[in-house]
């Protein structure tokens, strides 16, 4: 079998790794249905959930609005022998409704090791499916002036 | 093979109609049989059969990605017993 060939790593300046997701609002009903919600505490923390929530229960669209919007966050970072760290990259609703992404812990780490300050994502959905698409900020590279003089 | 291994096979195989059987050595992550959705019911599921608390955040991948690394890390008592 030929060599694969090898994909820029994520971060780097004038390089963004874009990350999509999509879930299927059948596989999620099947989950929330057949475990309740406590299945989804091992993926959403408390606020994220409590964005979910409206006055009958979790709202499933939502949620999978979420989840797409952290598999696609994490599929930015280009993180090699990981699973996604569910509940280290958390989507939050701002005023206005437009998601913000806030990263913790190891994803904290794994964004600073690719040079990525953060992560934004845009989510939409339509009865069956959300789908979810993230971009890298790429953190500004630091000057760093050459210790080498010039002669010109 | 060990009762709770077989089962963790035939619960991917329910999800997988079009596939037969699943080879010990076959990369279940690469064949795309465990997303990162599923990953979390499967974790339900590896703690209800092998009876052990799996830290999701400290798994490692290599240790769910074939039948045989599940055997290894999660039945290898059981299939001594």
């Amino acid at each position: 079998m030929p060599a694969r060939p090898v994909a820029p790593p994520a971060g780097g300046l004038g390089w963004a790794n874009l990350g999509m997701d999509i879930v299927s609002v059948n596989r999620v009903r099947r989950l929330l249905t057949q475990y309740g919600e406590t299945f989804f505490e091992r993926m959403l923390t408390p606020g994220e959930l409590a964005d979910c929530r409206t006055a009958d229960g979790l709202d499933i669209l939502s949620l999978c609005g979420r989840i797409a919007a952290k598999e696609a966050a994490f599929k930015t970072l280009r993180v090699r022998g990981r699973f996604l760290p569910w509940t280290d990259i958390v989507v939050r609703r701002s005023d206005g409704g437009w998601p913000l992404v806030e990263l913790r812990g190891p994803a904290a780490g794994m964004a600073q090791e690719s040079g990525i300050s953060e992560i934004t994502v845009s989510i939409s959905h339509d009865v069956d499916y959300a789908v979810a698409v993230a971009a890298p900020i790429i953190a500004p590279t630091p000057y760093v002036p050459s210790s080498s003089s010039s002669s010109s | 093979m060990a009762d709770g291994l077989q089962t963790v096979k035939n619960w991917i195989l329910e999800r997988h109609p079009e596939r037969e059987d699943i080879a010990s050595d076959l990369d279940l992550i690469e064949n795309r049989l465990i997303d990162s959705l599923s990953f979390v019911e499967f974790v339900f599921l590896l703690e209800q059969e092998s009876g052990t608390a799996i830290q999701m955040e400290t798994l490692e991948v290599d240790s769910i990605r074939t039948l045989a690394a599940i055997e290894q890390h999660f039945f290898k008592t059981a299939v001594q017993a």
